[in-house]
């Protein structure tokens, strides 16, 4: 036995060891299967990459986000300077706000091409109503998000966008000015405004974000994708010959009653 | 994994969630609304506002042109968060923040007073207290805050006078300030000021909305 | 961990299919690893390199520092907002404002959360329910057009 094939030998029981230890006391390979080798509909595989894209651009804007704040520092004295310091002084600072901030233009183009699939191959149908409800969350959660980030960089676009948001705001019947008042903490926008838009981006409407996409998921899982009726064709011609066969026979032994057609009786 | 094992829920236990439950969710509902809500109470309880209620020097009358607006910036204190009167006495290198305003000032139907004319460039006399009403009557103190969504207004110079324009969604404005066109529900807001004999007007931040609704605070700005 | 979804349990050739469960399982699948994940992995590095390339392109924008008291500065919303600013110019005055700039949108994200309950037939197929086909193909023009009249507005605001 060569010296090369020992050590192959040797390196894959000590990998063994390990995954058995691991498995033996988390189940991770069990895990892993579950999550890796799930069927997914052959056809149509490319279509759920707009899901897929999704995640990976909100992953994206946690992990630069976590970057920027490295640097950043939400008060209206120092906000844009910091901004300033990492788009001009910061190794890669040009590259790590640009991830973050082309990555939200995508993430709302991406968004919105995802939902309108969804709508049109009608993917919101029993049993996956909920799924929906949450992806609709996600959608307002990721909306707001980015009109709270825009505030943050106290530069002119984001001062204005902001007080027009809450002069908008303040029209809301009823509770308008309560509501604005809240968001600026105040009866003006001032310091106080950024620290709470800073708080509500970083902090709380991400912390809120995580578990409605681990919530997207699961149900996504439980149910199975569905990204057209082409993937369900054979099947749908399986249940169309069925329920023809049933009629038929109901005609031929007429007066009897049958049982077997309920499903086909709640459609009509 | 092991079974599910269902015990019945005794009255013991359930009074035990009952008072450990309100006991906590109390603690852990009240002091965070009451701690995130201080701005609305401070303003709709209290009264209090971030801005204080004083007068600030605009300019002087004589710098408002005879034919056209002029914009003066107002730097009103801001008493918000880390920027209140007892942090900023008592706080650590502490910088008092300012809410700055653009203020546009125009007379009305550009028909400026007479004595306006003669004072010149020349402030130091100060003006007579007849002057005072008069400049008084005269004068339009407008905010540059668009009245629809708050935009900053612009002065538009066209052949035949001109307009104030809101660059957002062309709300259009005479020079008195008044309605003309686009989506605002109003005209523009008025700022309650006043001119006093050394010839300078000063304001208050706040609106004054005109007969009986008195004054209100400004949205946002 | 998962509780398995109904009919997940019985084997391919018993399963009885009716019309709760046709959607259930497709005709061929593949294994979500390698090839979906491949798949996945693609667009997201392709979309990783664009948004490199944009980062230095066209680098994230940082205007002059917030001024409260400009009369030149012209705001203008981001991209994603253009067609609820466009919309807030059909709904002018005190009574309209309130209307178009909440109550609507308000009202569109209900709906938006009611859509599985106000389109519940068992069709998928956009081309099988016409009605919800056209309400959205509708929904995406309008969007579309209101975009496209801001940024004209945008394009052609004097002094700009």
């Amino acid at each position: 036995m060569g010296a090369i094939s020992k050590a192959r030998s040797q390196a894959a029981d000590a990998g063994k060891f390990v995954a058995d230890w691991m498995e033996h006391r988390a189940g991770v390979i069990t895990i892993m299967e579950h999550f890796l080798y799930e069927p997914v509909p052959k056809r149509g595989a490319w279509i759920y990459t707009l899901g897929s894209a999704t995640l990976f651009l909100i992953t994206l804007q946690f992990l630069t986000g976590i970057l920027l704040l490295f640097y950043y520092v939400p008060t209206t004295d120092h906000a844009w300077n910091s901004i300033y310091y990492i788009m001009n002084e910061a190794y890669f600072g040009t590259l790590i706000r640009g991830i973050h901030y082309w990555s939200a233009n995508f993430l709302l183009a991406v968004i919105g091409l995802h939902m309108a699939q969804v709508f049109f191959s009608g993917g919101y149908k029993a049993p996956r109503e909920l799924n929906w409800i949450v992806g609709v969350v996600l959608l307002l959660l990721v909306v707001i998000i980015a009109f709270t980030g825009y505030a943050l960089r106290w530069d002119q676009d984001g001062l204005w966008a902001t007080v027009v948001g809450m002069k908008i705001g303040s029209y809301s019947p009823f509770v308008g000015a309560y509501t604005i008042q809240f968001l600026m903490g105040g009866d003006t926008i001032g310091p106080a405004t950024l620290s709470r838009f800073f708080a509500i981006h970083v902090w709380l409407l991400p912390a809120a974000l995580a578990p409605f996409i681990g919530i997207h998921l699961y149900l996504l899982r439980r149910h199975g994708v569905f990204g057209d009726e082409m993937e369900y064709r054979e099947r749908m011609a399986k249940l169309q010959e069925r329920q023809r066969l049933e009629e038929y026979e109901e005609y031929e032994d007429d007066g009897e009653p049958y049982v077997g057609r309920r499903d086909r009786a709640d459609r009509d | 994994m092991a079974e599910l094992q269902k015990d019945p829920m005794t009255r013991g236990d359930f009074l035990g969630f009952g008072v450990l439950g309100t006991i906590v969710g109390a603690l852990l509902t009240i002091p965070p609304a009451a701690f995130i809500l201080g701005p609305v109470i401070d303003v709709n309880v209290r009264g209090e506002s971030d801005v204080p209620d004083d007068w600030f020097r605009a300019g002087h009358v004589s710098e408002v042109p005879p034919d056209e607006p002029k914009a003066f910036v107002v730097a009103f204190p801001l008493n918000q968060v880390y920027s209140e009167r007892q942090v900023i006495e008592e706080g650590v290198d502490t910088q008092e923040q300012t809410l700055r305003n653009a203020i546009w000032t125009s007379w009305k139907d550009l028909k400026p007073p007479g004595f306006i004319a003669e004072l010149g460039q020349n402030r130091t006399p100060g003006i007579s207290r007849e002057q005072v009403i008069e400049a008084q009557g005269a004068l339009n103190v407008l905010s540059s805050s668009c009245a629809h969504l708050g935009c900053p207004v612009r002065w538009l110079v066209k052949e035949d006078g001109g307009e104030f324009l809101c660059p957002c969604h062309g709300g259009i404005y005479d020079i008195n300030g008044a309605y003309v066109g686009g989506p605002p529900p109003r005209g523009m807001y008025r700022y309650t000021y006043e001119v006093r004999e050394d010839g300078y007007i000063y304001v208050k931040h706040e609106f004054d909305v005109g007969g009986d609704k008195g004054s209100q605070k400004p949205f946002v700005i | 961990m998962y509780a398995p979804a109904t009919g997940k349990q019985q084997p391919v050739e018993q399963e009885v299919i009716t019309e709760e469960n046709v959607f259930e399982r497709p005709d061929e699948t593949v294994a979500f690893f390698p090839k979906q994940v491949l798949y996945d992995l693609f667009i997201s590095t392709l979309l990783l390199l664009a948004i490199c390339a944009l980062s230095y392109v066209s680098p994230a924008p940082l205007t002059e520092p917030a001024d409260t008291a400009t009369i030149t500065y012209v705001p203008r919303p981001e991209w994603f907002f253009f067609f609820y600013e466009q919309m807030l110019m059909f709904f002018p005055g005190y009574a309209l404002i309130s209307f178009g700039a909440v109550v609507v949108p308000t009202v569109f994200v209900v709906l938006l959360f009611a859509v599985p309950w106000l389109d519940r037939g068992p069709r998928a197929s956009s081309t099988r329910r016409p009605f919800a086909t056209v309400i959205g193909l509708l929904v995406v023009v309008v969007v579309l057009l209101n975009m496209m009249m801001a940024v004209s507005r945008i394009i052609n605001f004097p002094g700009q």
